[in-house]
């Protein structure tokens, strides 16, 4: 373990079965019960506000504030839905969480129910997470026989259920609302906004839903306070990560590190520096929807919300991915567009149509079919269909084809077969 | 009067009524926010993206108008380049994977995609690459006809099945450019009102089997109508048209919003009833089965009347108001019964909760008022007694009903005045063919009492006699529509204050209390 790398989500993913619940609990699982029912929920949700802990899914939301964005006495059921569906390309990380420590969610989903007052909870996990679903469940299921879920959560006269959904295969159910669509059974597919689901969400009623890293944090929180969670991290990017480095690395793999190190520093000391000796092209920083960091702009960048931000892209889901000189970044960039046209949900005109689009010019490119002129449409196409839609599906596609657009146009014009032609042809707006 | 507010649209301040979406609001008062998914009567889905407007400040500056509420001070923005662009964009998106096959389209001519093409886009295409393949020509039952690869995937025909009809035949299938409108395997359109999801569609995806390549829509005249197929009035569009050398014909009947009245919507049999307009029509006088002129035919129902010692007058529930009048006063010069036995025009049972009625006539309140006697024992006694019929469009034997009445109509002398050939027309001494309610105008009062007048459609080249016109020529006081009214006004006090000319388009409800009926 490097001197970077500090265990706090991960304190027992190396101990063996600590996935069950007495091995978990003689690792303090579930301790923090007995302070969390002593508190006040408002208490609670000040403390998690203090801590600075931010939405893990990838917006990097404050979860105290979002769940302060709770109506009081609608006189509906407030519900909870737990976002389980980490399907963006490059992220593996709840996953861990999932098999190796599952007893920590529960405990987290105990405090944040406590918090803002709900009974009723909903993980929504990826179908395609069989073994983890089974680990899961079957925490869940010992936690009831325990006492921990159900009528009387640890002894006291509070009530929580937990329901296991699996998602059937659409990487569109991770979007909050198209996932509360998915939990009533119905299409995939996202709601307008607003209303926002805390006042509008599950079955019309008001829900929170968070990551399963947010919900896992809680019980260091709780333990532990506020203060001991943002002694980690930076001022506005508190608390450690759980980051997934992949790609040409010499050692890809799951790390937890604090927030704002050097992204550098950890490829380098942690990950092993790119892999074969090679020379670094660009990063992807937070899975494959965050605009693409150049070689050069990577020495500057940090690992937290905002230093990302400063170099133009976005925090995203900590799913790092090291790409080296030998990557033909046209071919990334059609397995991208593949990938969101494939799980673009068909709702809006311009994510439906536009994707598609977008992926057939670049193949065509690929074949040697495409012009300068093709590239400029690629490149206004981002500009069209972005921010056009219900929600940011298709900015999660058009933001990082832009950046691959704009930081490497050499290497597309490299496959235009005009490119040795001056000015590129430009298709002129007929009007009457 | 709803409460208004102001708001800006393009710098300009403007009323609109409060409580509407920013499409609705503004589009009140003229201004059109363009879209394609979103129609008053489902409601905003926000999936076209055709309607992103600015709002100048907003949080949010770019939202969806048929999502939006109109605010007290809103500045909404139209006219700037970056929503004109936007418009553009949309519809370039929206056109890329159509198939742009509008001269063999039926929905050319009032086309959304068309329309919006020449008001926002009107750029050359930009897709060199293959388009994406669906299915075309598919038989959705009901005679809907889907045709995938024109649709615009806007879900109002799946929302209108899931949320008017309550039946969910419809839905979308499969994901990103694949999506698509679908059945379920062997689960057809099944339900009374399926014809309307053409009417819906804003593209030339659903289309009517009975329409489809009959007519271009740019030929047709498209006028105002009243459905006559049953009580319930609803408003539609007679679409018809006279082909060079060929007589005015009607190609189909549309939905015609009224909120009073029907809503958006009509059911398929009324739909279908326009055939019935067309076809099977009386089209010449006969005395004793030999063609006449029509002053002959008027001649012989004159001797009739002259000869008969006890004549009746069948009314039909399906005249106008005038019509009714006409007939009545015209029973009363003559000393004959006046009927308006019609039993035959109810299907017992077949009505619904919705638009569709078990009386399939469209003006049986109009005998109430009128009070013409309806009952079946009266127009029985009154048919024993007399020794002449003069049936004036009411078809006694609609339905295949009253088969019993036949033997006791073949030892009178019937004359029936019809606008279609039927069971009564062949029993006829006399028949004499009259107008239908396309090419006649009048008022009619439907189930609910709300009084609804129109005007005529169609003109035949050979135009039949209007049933007023021969209470005229039978020597009648009544011979328009506008000598019907003073008589109503003083007769039946609900009509007291009715100026035909003054109807609102959407009707007006009269007050059907028992009070409310002639005195004497």
């Amino acid at each position: 373990m490097h001197e970077m790398e500090v265990k706090i989500l991960s304190e027992k993913f190396d101990i063996e079965n600590a996935h069950l619940l007495e091995v978990a609990k003689d690792h303090g699982a579930y301790s923090t019960l007995e302070k969390l029912f002593s508190m006040a929920p408002g208490d609670v949700t000040e403390e998690v506000k203090k801590s600075g802990l931010r939405g893990r899914g990838g917006a990097g939301f404050p979860a105290g504030v979002k769940w302060g964005f709770l109506p009081k006495d609608t006189g509906k059921p407030t519900y909870l839905a737990v976002n389980s569906d980490e399907s963006e390309p490059a992220t593996f990380k709840d996953r861990y969480i999932l098999v190796r420590d599952p007893h920590m969610l529960i405990e987290g989903i105990i405090i944040c129910c406590w918090a803002i007052g709900c009974h009723d909870v909903y993980i929504y996990i990826r179908g395609e997470y069989t073994s983890q679903v089974k680990v899961l469940q079957a925490a869940i299921d010992e936690a009831y026989a325990a006492g921990y879920l159900g009528e009387k959560v640890a002894g006291q006269d509070f009530r929580i259920d937990v329901t296991v959904h699996r998602g059937a295969g659409a990487y569109v159910c991770g979007e909050e609302t198209a996932l509360l669509e998915s939990i009533e059974g119905k299409k995939g597919q996202p709601r307008s906004k607003p209303p926002f689901p805390a006042v509008e969400g599950l079955y019309g009623c008001p829900t929170i839903i968070n990551n399963v890293q947010t919900i896992a944090s809680l019980p260091f929180i709780m333990k532990n306070g506020a203060q001991a969670y943002s002694a980690y991290g930076t001022e506005k990017s508190s608390g450690t990560h759980l980051f997934g480095i992949s790609g040409h690395v010499e050692k890809p793999g799951m790390y937890e590190l604090p927030l704002g190190l050097p992204l550098m520093d950890v490829l380098e000391q942690v990950a092993g520096g790119v892999w074969k000796g090679r020379k670094l092209k660009g990063v992807i920083p937070g899975g494959s929807s965050t605009p693409v960091l150049t070689a050069e702009e990577a020495k500057t960048v940090m690992l937290d919300y905002e230093s990302m931000a400063e170099h133009g892209t976005m925090f995203g889901s900590g799913g790092i991915v090291v790409l080296d000189e030998t990557v033909d970044v046209v071919k990334l960039v059609e397995n991208l567009i593949y990938f969101y046209h494939h799980e673009s949900c068909g709702q809006c005109t311009p994510c439906r149509e536009g994707l598609g689009w977008m992926k057939k010019i670049t193949r065509k490119l690929l074949a040697g079919e495409g012009t300068m002129a093709d590239i400029d449409l690629l490149r206004e196409l981002c500009d069209n269909i972005e921010m056009k839609t219900v929600c940011v599906l298709s900015a999660a596609c058009t933001m990082p084809v832009r950046s691959y657009l704009d930081k490497f146009r050499h290497e597309f014009e490299a496959y235009a077969k005009d490119r040795a032609n001056s000015a590129p042809e430009k298709v002129e707006l007929q009007r009457n | 009067m709803a409460d208004m507010l102001k708001l800006f649209v393009n710098g300009e301040e403007v009323e609109v009524e409060s409580g509407k979406n920013l499409i609705d609001a503004i589009g009140a008062v003229g201004i059109e926010i363009p879209h394609l998914c979103y129609h008053p009567a489902l409601g905003a889905d926000g999936n076209c993206r055709m309607c992103l407007v600015g709002i100048e400040d907003g949080r949010p500056p770019l939202v969806p108008a048929c999502k939006t509420p109109a605010m007290e001070g809103m500045r909404v923005q139209l006219d700037t380049e970056k929503i004109k662009k936007i418009q553009r964009d949309i519809m370039e998106l929206e056109l890329i994977n159509h198939p742009v096959d509008c001269p063999i389209c039926d929905q050319a001519g009032e086309c959304k995609l068309q329309d919006y093409y020449m008001e926002h886009d009107l750029q050359e295409s930009r897709m060199r690459v293959p388009q994406v393949k669906k299915s075309k020509n598919l038989d959705f039952g009901c005679g809907v006809v889907h045709d995938q690869e024109r649709c615009v995937l806007c879900g109002r025909c799946v929302r209108f099945t899931r949320q008017i009809t309550g039946t969910g035949e419809l839905g979308i299938v499969n994901r990103t450019d694949t999506a698509r409108v679908n059945i379920f395997p062997g689960r057809p359109l099944d339900n009374r009102y399926a014809l309307n999801v053409v009417d819906l569609c804003p593209v030339g995806a659903m289309t009517s089997k009975d329409f489809r390549f009959k007519q271009r829509v740019w030929f047709m005249q498209k006028d105002e109508g009243i459905c006559h197929g049953c009580a319930k009035g609803c408003n539609i569009y007679i679409d018809h048209n006279r082909e060079k050398y060929k007589d005015d014909v009607i190609y189909r009947y549309r939905a015609r919003h009224n909120d009073l009245v029907n809503g958006y919507f009509i059911c398929d049999e009324g739909r279908m009833t326009y055939k019935n307009e067309n076809d099977n029509r009386l089209t010449e006088a006969a005395v004793n089965g030999l063609q006449v002129s029509l002053a002959e035919a008027v001649h012989a129902i004159q001797q009739a009347l002259t000869e008969a010692a006890k004549p009746m007058m069948l009314v039909s529930p399906n005249s106008t108001l005038e019509q009714q009048w006409a007939v009545k006063r015209l029973a009363t010069l003559f000393g004959a019964t006046c009927s308006g036995y019609s039993d035959a025009y109810i299907r017992e049972g077949d009505g619904d909760d919705y638009l569709i009625r078990d009386d399939k006539s469209a003006n049986r309140k109009g005998l109430e008022l009128l009070e013409v006697d309806s009952d079946k024992a009266g127009f029985e006694a009154a048919l024993a007694d007399c020794d002449l019929v003069i049936s004036f469009d009411n078809d006694l034997f609609r339905f295949e009903s009253n088969d019993e009445l036949k033997p006791v109509l073949a030892a009178k002398k019937v004359i029936a005045i019809s606008s279609h050939t039927n069971q009564l027309t062949d029993l006829g001494t006399v028949v004499l063919p009259v107008a239908s309610y396309s090419e006649y105008g009048g008022c009619i009062v439907n189930e609910d009492g709300i009084l609804q007048s129109f005007s005529p459609a169609v003109r035949k080249n050979e135009a039949p006699v209007d049933v007023l016109e021969v209470t005229r020529m039978l020597g009648g006081a009544v011979g328009d529509s506008v000598q019907a009214w003073p008589g109503m006004r003083t007769t039946v006090p609900v009509l007291a204050d009715v100026q035909p000319d003054l109807i609102p388009a959407e009707g007006l409800q009269l007050s059907m209390s028992e009070e409310g009926h002639v005195s004497a």
